[in-house]
Order: structure tokens, then C-alpha cells, then sequence
């Protein structure tokens, strides 16, 4: 059982300028754990997925779906495709 | 990871995560040598243990001292390519290095499992063929149980990732 577990973290840990080991010791995970995360060769638990939501005050949703995400930019403009 | 971590845990930590040697395990290509490597170093320092033993060679012997440091060696550099999977005490591991630990222990029982089952029918069928099993039970026994003893760092070595690019 290996779902894909799509995820904006890279993203959002870029906007915010926050380093993998910064958001590593935060959420008490290994700095190798969140690059992991971000290229999708590991799926977090609840509970850490949680965690790095509240890190970055932003509803776990926002960071982690189980269908891939739209583009921002199609967010923020309103495109539909 | 378990914040009731003892000072010899964060001690370990810190070795463990050490990148003075990271070049030597930066890319698969390398790690997979490094493996190699030490697989080499210990089927030498066995058969030099063996040697030294039964033969009582001096040779022998000295050939265990050279080898010693530069097993330890390998065996460092494959431990911080790992950053300590199988070091670290749980508590100290991460919830990602403690699935993986997992993986890489029931990946060496799998296969250590196989060559235990190759050694007694090899062992097996030298006896049948009117064989010493004298001389082949020792180096067996103790062939067996240093694969053993080290399979789960070889695969730990050659299932570890490259790191993640540069910020």
C-alpha cells in the first residue's frame, strides 16, 4: 500500500524562508525526513503532517491532498483548467 | 523524534550526522563501492582470522592489524552514509529512519535467511561427497555468522539516498 500523497511543502517552506533543518527540529523530525517529504519518496504520518501544518499556520489541507494540486497561479487567478 | 533524548543520544546524533566524510557516499555510484569495499575488507579480515587461528601464521596475523583500521574506516563512512539507521537507539530515530530501519532489518533477515539455507545444503552436500566437515564447519559457522552480523549495514548502505539538493 503505497498511496501518493501529493504535497506543497518545498513550496511553502520556500515563500516562508524557512530551512529544511529549521522546520526539521520544529516538527522533531530528521532534516533528511522533510527533503524525503518534498520529493515524495516518503508520506508523513497524521501526526507529523499535522505538525508541519501548525508549523506553518496553514489547515493540513493546504499542504498535503491526495490529488495533485493546481498551479498557484491558476488559484490565485481563477483559471479553471 | 523523542525529546527524552540521554546526552550519549544526542552525542551519537551529532557523530552520526557528521558530513566530514560525505563525499565519500555522495552519489549511489559511491555508495554502492563503499559497500563493495567493505565486503572485501571483511571476507579478508575473516579468512586472515581464520588463518591466524588454525595455521598459526604470523602473517596471518599481522595481516589482521593493517586490515583493522581500515575496516573501521568503511565501517564509519557506511554508518554516516545512514546517519546512523542502525546506530541510534530508537527513541533518537525519526518516524521515516524507524519505517526504514524496519525495511532494511527484514530486507537482511530475507536474505541472510537464503544464504543460511545455501551453507546447509552446500555444507550438506560437501559432507554427502565424502567431505572433512572438520574443516569446512568453522569457517562456515563463522562465515554465516559475520554475514549475519553485518547484512543489515550493507543493505542499510545500499538502500541510503543521495541528500536533498542545496537550499
Amino acid at each position: 500500500m503505497s498511496e501518493q500523497v501529493h504535497n506543497r511543502l518545498a513550496m511553502v517552506r520556500a515563500e516562508r524562508k524557512v530551512s529544511r533543518q529549521s522546520l526539521a527540529e520544529a516538527v522533531g523530525a530528521h532534516y533528511q525526513t522533510i527533503g524525503y517529504i518534498e520529493r515524495g519518496q516518503y508520506n508523513p504520518s497524521l501526526d507529523l503532517a499535522l505538525k508541519i501544518a501548525e508549523y506553518f499556520g496553514l489547515p493540513v489541507e493546504a499542504l498535503f491532498s491526495l490529488k495533485p494540486f493546481r498551479p498557484l497561479t491558476d488559484e490565485a487567478y481563477g483559471r479553471n483548467q | 523524534m523523542n525529546a527524552q533524548l540521554t546526552r550519549y543520544d544526542r552525542w551519537m546524533q551529532q557523530t552520526m550526522n557528521r558530513r566530514a566524510a560525505a563525499p565519500l557516499y555522495a552519489t549511489a555510484g559511491r555508495r554502492r563501492v563503499l559497500v563493495v569495499g567493505h565486503i572485501a575488507l571483511t571476507a579478508a579480515y575473516v579468512a586472515a582470522f581464520l588463518a591466524a587461528l588454525l595455521d598459526a601464521s604470523i602473517v596471518a596475523a599481522c595481516l589482521l592489524v593493517a586490515l583493522l583500521l581500515p575496516w573501521c574506516l568503511a565501517t564509519g563512512a557506511i554508518n554516516s552514509s545512514t546517519r546512523g539507521l542502525l546506530e541510534l537507539r530508537r527513541r533518537a530515530l525519526d518516524e521515516r529512519q524507524r519505517a526504514e530501519r524496519s525495511e532494511v532489518l527484514a530486507r537482511a533477515h530475507r536474505i541472510t535467511t537464503g544464504l543460511l539455507f545455501a551453507t546447509v545444503a552446500a555444507v550438506g552436500g560437501y559432507r554427502l561427497a565424502g567431505g572433512n566437515l572438520e574443516a569446512v564447519a568453522l569457517p562456515a559457522l563463522l562465515g554465516i555468522l559475520v554475514v549475519h552480523w553485518l547484512m543489515p549495514m550493507w543493505v542499510a548502505g545500499l538502500r541510503a539516498q543521495d541528500e536533498p539538493d542545496d537550499e
